[in-house]
């Protein structure tokens, strides 16, 4: 299992089009992924709905965390694309 | 036997006038009976639901690439779409339903649907909380394939029609046909609904809000929709439709002229500019960037009216950002809560008044309530960092009102600076004028604020004494009043004389003819909701400012409001 924290640091948050790529960036691993706001319950990442629902706001701090095959590549894309501010 | 004639009010939301046979839109009634199969059941249950899915997910694509070339902004709903038809969680709740329950798939996808509708609902951001409506959507059209109904399209009329509806949906009205659809009607929705919006974008007619119109008409009937009053009229005789004809031909190429002008600067025929700003009711901008230059009013109210709780200063902070954040540079004034009078808050026990327009309404209630109005005041200064917003208090009385404003604006500004965050520390704090104590002293008002902003509805029903929601005092509720024009033009040399700006952001703004007698008062600056933009532009840019400025001055000498519209009507057509 591969756990690491980071920020969001784009402006929307993970909302709207950030959301979407995120989901969607998830989706292309096997293993399963979870996405953990300080205080929270960790939700699937590769669910749109429970990722909006968890209104993850700008400089927010999350876990990421990945069990699976491909755990170490998944977090480490997920990561960067957070890192990336999604081209905003 | 010819039946007498009927006719109904609602909210005319897109202007025209259309005439055309009733299409009654009723949605396919979805009403699932809770189902048990058995366990050996189980696999072609599964396999009906896979079934179902893949063909929900191949219409999807279907629309989307029907329309993603030519309408991009209708083709992302069905994206949209498309990514919860692969909500990996939300399938897998269907699935263990069938699996475990051993219930059907219909009842599976209805309980699972509308429990993360519900999670998405109670978001605090109200985007968010609007993509709940997305979720039902889908569940619909999973529930149609299932059930074996067919959609009810409306992208495709053999003859024109008005569509009357209870509620239109982003998804049945993506695909609209819009060269038969002449009119639309609905039950529900306001101004800044999707349905209305989108009947704007498409120059089609609308009028929402008809209480109980699709029981009270029938398919094939012929009704006028009139979007300019707001009525609609059924069993009419035949010189009324003639002279409707009439009216709706002058429309559409008043219309089709004016729309030519709505991306050009305001200004009067011989070159003076005329700011034309837009009023907006949420965090939503709709049309044209280069149609207003500015955002004379942004009413947060919404952020009040929506939620189950007071909006936090944080919830308040994103949305007031984003706002300022999309106007690209331009000027936002943010009027902050105006609550009380007709708007309440379903959580929050106001005290009844005999008299709720006279009572503890806007600013009042704020000061009343300082905790409330600092978290407002907090949150769009920290987002004052973002943008150029500008402060504006609704329902000032008297000087004193400004003073106690201020100073809870500077209390707050003392304490971010403390706290470390930015704020523009040049921030310009005005005032609504709409309550006669202070229009009447302008003159001190100006020397004190940095702008104002007129509000013609309640600066009418305030000065005339008259209820603007009442239909029997609508002869006496006078915008057009001498009283009135005596006290625009006065509140625009006083804050001219004093260098600062006023702008008119009531619905006399949003009036064609009301805006050319305005600017011939003096007002330089009109802000509107976004369908007048380009009507206002129009006339505005078909007369001089000496020609508005020489009608302004007549109407003064005149004795009563019927003179004065007679006087107009005659000069403006």
């Amino acid at each position: 299992m591969v756990v690491k924290q980071v920020e969001i640091i784009n402006q929307t948050g993970l909302h709207a089009r950030p959301a979407s790529d995120f989901v969607m960036m998830a989706k292309k691993y096997q293993s399963k992924i979870t996405i953990c706001k300080e205080d929270g319950e960790p939700v699937n990442a590769k669910s749109i709905v429970r990722l909006l629902a968890e209104g993850i706001g700008p400089g927010t701090k999350v876990e990421l965390c990945a069990e699976g095959d491909d755990e170490a590549e998944a977090v480490e894309a997920l990561e960067a694309l957070i890192a990336s501010g999604f081209g905003e | 036997m010819q039946q007498a004639r009927k006719a109904w009010k609602g909210n005319p939301v897109s202007p025209g006038i259309a005439i055309a046979k009733v299409f009654l839109y009723e949605p396919t009634i979805l009403a699932v009976e809770p189902r048990e199969i058995a366990p050996t059941a189980v696999t072609g249950e599964m396999d009906r639901f896979q079934g179902a899915l893949a063909q929900a997910k191949e219409q999807l694509q279907e629309l989307y690439d029907r329309l993603c070339i030519q309408h991009p902004q209708q083709a992302k709903i069905f994206a949209a779409h498309q990514e919860i038809l692969e909500d990996e969680e939300l399938l897998e709740e269907v699935e263990t339903a069938i699996n475990q329950e051993h219930i059907g798939a219909e009842n599976a996808v209805e309980q699972a649907f509308d429990q993360f509708a519900q999670m998405l609902a109670q978001v605090e951001d109200p985007l968010i909380a609007g993509r709940a409506a997305d979720l039902i959507d889908v569940k619909k059209r999973l529930l149609r394939i299932l059930m074996g109904k067919q959609e009810k399209r409306l992208d495709q009329f053999d003859e024109d029609v008005i569509l009357v509806a209870h509620d239109l949906l982003p998804s049945d009205t993506a695909t609209l046909d819009r060269e038969h659809v002449k009119g639309m009607i609905t039950e529900v929705g306001g101004s800044n609904s999707h349905c209305a919006i989108l009947a704007r974008s498409f120059l089609i007619p609308a009028i929402l809000g008809v209480e109980g119109i699709t029981g009270a008409l029938q398919d094939g009937w012929k009704v006028i929709l009139d979007a300019v009053e707001g009525n609609v009229i059924c069993f009419y005789e035949a010189d009324e439709e003639k002279a409707y004809e009439e009216r709706r031909d002058r429309f559409r190429q008043q219309q089709q002229e004016e729309q030519t002008y709505l991306c050009r600067p305001g200004m009067t025929k011989d070159g003076t500019p005329i700011q034309i700003g837009m009023n907006i009711g949420s965090d939503h901008y709709e049309g044209e960037e280069q149609a207003y230059s500015f955002i004379g009013l942004f009413r947060s109210e919404f952020l009040y009216m929506e939620g189950e709780h007071l909006p936090t200063e944080e919830e308040q902070f994103a949305v007031y950002r984003n706002v300022l954040e999309r106007a690209k540079g331009k000027t936002v004034t943010l009027r902050t809560l105006d609550i009380g009078g007709d708007k309440t808050l379903p959580y929050m026990e106001l005290p009844k008044e005999t008299n709720p327009f006279l009572g503890m309404r806007a600013l009042r209630l704020c000061l009343l309530h300082p905790d409330i109005f600092k978290t407002q005041l907090r949150a769009a200064l920290r987002a004052s960092a973002y943008g150029k917003l500008q402060i504006m208090f609704p329902m000032v009385g008297s000087m004193e009102d400004i003073y106690r404003a201020k100073s809870m604006v500077r209390q707050v500004q003392e304490e971010l600076t403390q706290e470390g965050y930015a704020y523009d520390k040049e921030i310009k704090l005005g005032i609504m004028i709409e309550i006669p104590s202070i229009a009447l002293i302008a003159d001190l008002a100006a020397k004190e604020v940095d702008f104002a902003s007129i509000g013609s509805n309640d600066l009418t029903q305030y000065l005339c004494a008259a209820d603007r929601m009442n239909a029997q005092t609508e002869a006496y509720y006078q915008s057009y009043s001498p009283a009135m024009l005596r006290i625009l033009g006065f509140v625009f040399r006083s804050f001219a004389s004093e260098g600062k700006p006023v702008s008119v952001c009531g619905e006399m703004a949003g009036n064609p003819k009301a805006a050319a007698i305005l600017v011939g008062l003096g007002a330089r600056k009109l802000s509107m909701n976004y369908a007048s933009i380009p009507a206002v532009k129009a006339k505005l840019a078909g007369m001089t400012l000496e020609e508005m400025e020489g009608m302004a001055n007549q109407c003064l000498t005149l004795r009563t409001e019927e003179e004065i519209r007679r006087y107009v009507d005659d000069r403006i057509f």
